[in-house]
């Protein structure tokens, strides 16, 4: 086993500074609210995985998807608890990092060098609330629908460049199918890629300025 | 919790990354799979009803998206930009810019005020649509 792990450490050269980032100290004063981050970022893995595995299932098109997310509820194994953890770790998410961001908040640990930590979190925060938006729509019944012509529809709004916003958002005046394909490379494309790049941004920065210690 | 010179680089006898801290991440890790799991089989998701296009009915959003609606309802017309647009816009700043506030002079208590009306807002306009049903 060491074997191989050294054939490959050889090539990679990653037990090194890894080392380092394991035997690193930690804050004596850390207690379990420091974990709250590290809950979040569980959560963040759940709804992945298990959007990973909806998407299998999914069809996003205006005739099929109502039926295919009747598919996943009823016909596909264990379909409706994927589906429902889908939901609930996208709720707990967006309540885990309020609460850590309450506990950095709290301990002053925004204040420098880790500022631009603070703004990456508001990033995270921002873009788990829009993945629930573009999801929303994605069960594409009465309740998915309507929310989402009134959500968009505050794109409108917008002085001057409401309705070129509007269209950009819905792909044209209401929302149809063009609408749906949007949110849904929105929900499993884009907003996941930002993520990823924050939370990359968010870890490392936490690696290299090592944690808080609070005030 | 005292703070002595010299501990927090050498950590004598101090718990370190690795393994103890690792060790209770993963029971971190694990619980909280555990509750989402509990949770979705508690309170599984319903198929919502087929959609109507001649029946407009006020939908409800996600409970996170509450104050939302609810501030959009103060600003009718022309005016209502600023309920969708500038409000929000302005609560992202200033979430974004609290670490900067802070430098300022007495940059704690401005912080804690801004983060704290932020927090009394959501929470007002997220509870009136909340309970007002």
């Amino acid at each position: 086993m060491s074997s191989v792990f050294n054939w490959i450490d050889s090539r990679f050269g990653i037990r090194e500074p890894h080392k380092k980032f394991f035997q690193r100290p930690l804050p004596q004063n850390m207690n379990y609210s420091y974990c709250l981050g590290g809950i979040a970022f569980t959560l963040y893995l759940i709804s992945a995985a298990t959007g990973v595995l909806l998407a299998v299932y999914y069809v996003p098109s205006v005739d099929e998807a109502y039926k295919s997310v009747i598919r996943i509820n009823e016909e596909v194994f264990l379909g409706w608890l994927v589906r429902s953890m889908h939901k609930w770790s996208a709720n707990l998410l967006v309540v885990f990092i309020m609460l850590h961001a309450l506990r950095v908040f709290v301990n002053g640990s925004y204040r420098p060098p880790r500022e631009l930590n603070w703004v990456a979190g508001v990033f995270t925060f921002v873009l788990s609330m829009a993945s629930g938006f573009t999801g929303y729509l994605l069960p594409w019944d009465q309740k998915a629908y309507w929310a989402t012509v009134v959500g968009t529809s505050m794109a409108g709004t917008i002085p001057v460049a409401g309705t070129v916003v509007l269209y950009l958002v819905r792909g044209g005046p209401d929302v149809d199918g063009t609408t749906l394909i949007r949110f849904y490379s929105m929900h499993i494309l884009i907003l996941p890629l930002l993520m990823a790049v924050i939370l990359w941004l968010h870890f490392h920065m936490v690696k290299r300025q090592g944690i808080s210690g609070g005030m | 919790m005292k703070m002595r010179s010299g501990e927090m680089e050498k950590g004598r006898g101090e718990k370190s990354f690795y393994p103890e801290y690792v060790f209770e991440i993963l029971l971190v890790v694990f619980l909280t799979i555990e509750l989402v799991l509990v949770i979705a089989m508690l309170y599984p998701q319903i198929i919502g009803r087929q959609i109507d296009f001649q029946a407009e009915f006020q939908p409800r959003p996600e409970w996170y998206f509450l104050w939302l609606y609810q501030l959009v309802r103060y600003f009718p017309g022309r005016t209502a930009f600023i309920g969708t647009v500038l409000v929000p816009l302005a609560a992202v700043i200033l979430l974004m810019l609290i670490p900067f506030i802070d430098k300022a002079a007495h940059g704690r208590v401005k912080a804690t005020v801004i983060l704290s009306a932020l927090v009394t807002a959501f929470l007002i306009f997220t509870l009136i649509p909340a309970l007002g049903r």
